[in-house]
């Protein structure tokens, strides 16, 4: 029994992590009809940003969190507009888009490489004694991850269903044409998605680092989770994309009661592909089956 | 001794040319998003590195087989995912190349896991070993020729039509009667074999492989040589293989430490992939497709 609450507690861990990683990929995604790969990257450098501004500066970790994610939030504007601008004038755009995001990622991935260097880095926050729940331990630094990917998960809500930019910004994704014969800029709400995603991974790669330690190829994993999560959950929703963070989480860590820890990874794909073959509009998607496979 | 690294990196540039070439008739003529090419390669290499060792099989057969198997794998990949369209292809391809990789890497008692499997002997013929450098070169050359001979023939005959037809437009190829599903599965499992053949000349050339040989990202870097070659084009293919391979090369005589110059290296392929991307989307040698430009 307590390894069971213990496996449930490590997979809604690694849960809420996928989750903001899924959510700001589905909003980009639902945008710009876009696989955002390098948001991968977006997510490592956020942790390691917050590295050298905790670690290497010694900031305060407010500060640091603020910071990162003000850097986060350009480097997506900037990715879209440097990257993906262009090539979004080109007619068959599908696998140019694809490809140069994994470039854009490979090169971000290298770039921290170069300055960090290949050991492991860890942001040095003191391990305190970890919270017994149902026969489970909780630490202090996994309950402040739930708590604030939550919050992160509430705002998010709120300025999508209160704010008229988060409307604009609905309507786009709905259908952009008809979004902007009403008079909505597009343009500029491509700009706030890539910010405002850019912000979620930056959320995740923080949270992170104070639970593990970091890698310059931490980024790869952790997109290919993410977007496996957004599928799971059904693309075009952020609410099912929390959910597919959630469920993929848990069922990674329930799934070595039966496999060998090694094989976490695979078991990811290996509902990815399960999920792309029997239920691609995902969980609770509305997708029509047309649109991904014909 | 410049000489040494000099065939060295051309037999390099010859083992990802047939990559490059097998993914080309996949992606750039048959347009399926495979980027998990890389998993065929691994299996090559495993299967001949085993077959080798394990059951004393003789080279000529262990890479017949290699390419066999990986086929075969190609087979099983594509039954349930040649339905998905574009992007989800490419993203269920990738999958299959993680859990594979994974495979590698987890079971120990076949693969070694991350150790590796050492000692994969040289091939010889009739008592002559292909140890040296300059006769794997020879080896190579001669299955990159079979490889772009084969492959060629095959998209210029009515069969590579029909495969361009897929690209183009599916629907109508069906509506003409073609069995798409069919002809999508061929072009895999053709080019699933030779990236097999390569994996298992990559074995025995460098004669010990470990899972990291055939990562994802190695995958990514195949993608890219077929694109700043040219897709659907054979050429472009192993200009593409040459470019990627020289291009870094001269980082070396900085010093540097070597993680710093992979990671250099890594950058130059991105950067050189996004720009090319953007400028020249058919590649170097690319067919023109008014569509594209």
């Amino acid at each position: 029994m307590a390894i069971i609450t213990q496996l449930l507690v490590n997979g809604l861990i690694a849960g809420s992590i996928y989750a903001l990683i899924a959510t700001g990929f589905s909003l980009i995604y639902n945008v710009k009809k876009l696989f955002h790969i390098a948001h991968g990257g977006i997510y490592a450098l956020s942790a390691f940003l917050a590295y050298t501004f905790i670690v290497l500066f010694k900031l305060n970790f407010i500060l640091s969190f603020i910071l990162t994610l003000i850097i986060a939030t350009l480097l997506g504007v900037l990715i879209d507009l440097l990257i993906y601008k262009p090539l979004r004038k080109q007619k068959h755009n599908e696998l140019p888009l694809l490809l140069a995001s994994f470039g854009t990622f490979i090169f971000l991935e290298s770039f921290i490489l170069l300055i960090f260097g290949a050991d492991v880095k860890t942001f040095n926050f003191h391990i305190t004694k970890g919270y017994e729940f149902l026969g489970a331990i909780i630490t202090k630094t996994q309950i402040i991850i739930l708590i604030v990917a939550v919050i992160s998960f509430i705002l998010l809500q709120l300025f999508l269903k209160k704010t008229t930019l988060g409307k604009a910004l609905r309507a786009v994704s709905d259908n952009k044409e008809i979004a902007s014969t009403l008079g909505i800029n597009t343009e500029k709400i491509t700009m706030i998605t890539f910010a405002i995603g850019s912000a979620l991974a930056a959320v995740a790669g923080i949270l992170i680092g104070i639970e593990q330690n970091l890698e310059p190829s931490m980024g790869f994993m952790a997109i290919l989770k993410g977007f496996t999560a957004a599928i799971i959950g059904g693309l075009g929703n952020i609410q099912a994309s929390v959910l597919g963070g959630f469920f993929l989480g848990i069922i990674e860590n329930l799934g070595i009661w039966f496999l060998p820890s090694g094989y976490k990874d695979a078991i990811a794909f290996v509902i990815l592909i399960l999920f792309l073959l029997y239920r691609p509009y995902g969980l609770f998607g509305m997708k029509t089956r047309e649109e991904i496979a014909g | 001794m410049i000489e040494n690294y000099l065939i060295h990196l051309l037999i390099l540039v010859g083992i990802y040319s047939i990559l490059v070439i097998s993914l080309n008739l996949a992606m750039g003529f048959t347009g399926l998003l495979n980027i998990g090419h890389v998993a065929f390669y691994g299996i090559g290499a495993y299967t001949s590195a085993l077959l080798t060792l394990n059951l004393h099989f003789p080279f000529w057969i262990a890479i017949i087989i290699s390419g066999i198997i990986a086929s075969l794998f190609g087979l099983i990949l594509a039954a349930p995912t040649l339905k998905l369209k574009g992007d989800y292809l490419a993203l269920a391809t990738l999958g299959f190349a993680i859990i594979i990789e994974s495979i590698f890497k987890n079971w120990t008692s076949l693969t070694r896991g991350p150790l590796g499997i050492p000692g994969i002997p040289h091939p010889s013929l009739f008592g002559f070993e292909f140890s040296s450098l300059f006769s794997y070169l020879i080896l190579v050359i001669i299955f990159v020729l079979i490889t772009y001979f084969v492959i060629e023939r095959l998209v210029k005959a009515p069969f590579g039509n029909i495969l361009k037809a897929v690209r183009e437009d599916e629907m109508v190829t069906k509506t003409l009667g073609k069995n798409t599903f069919k002809y999508k599965t061929l072009a895999l499992v053709i080019s699933a074999f030779f990236a097999g053949i390569a994996g298992s000349l990559y074995a025995h050339y460098i004669t010990f492989i470990d899972p990291s040989s055939f990562s994802v990202l190695e995958s990514i870097l195949i993608v890219s040589m077929l694109i700043v070659g040219g897709t659907a084009s054979n050429k472009g293919a192993i200009l593409g293989a040459l470019i990627l391979i020289l291009l870094p090369e001269p980082l070396r005589f900085l010093s540097l430490p070597s993680s710093m110059i992979g990671a250099l290296r890594q950058m130059i392929y991105a950067v050189l992939l996004i720009l090319l991307i953007i400028k020249r989307p058919q590649g170097i040698l690319g067919e023109f497709r008014e569509n594209v430009a």
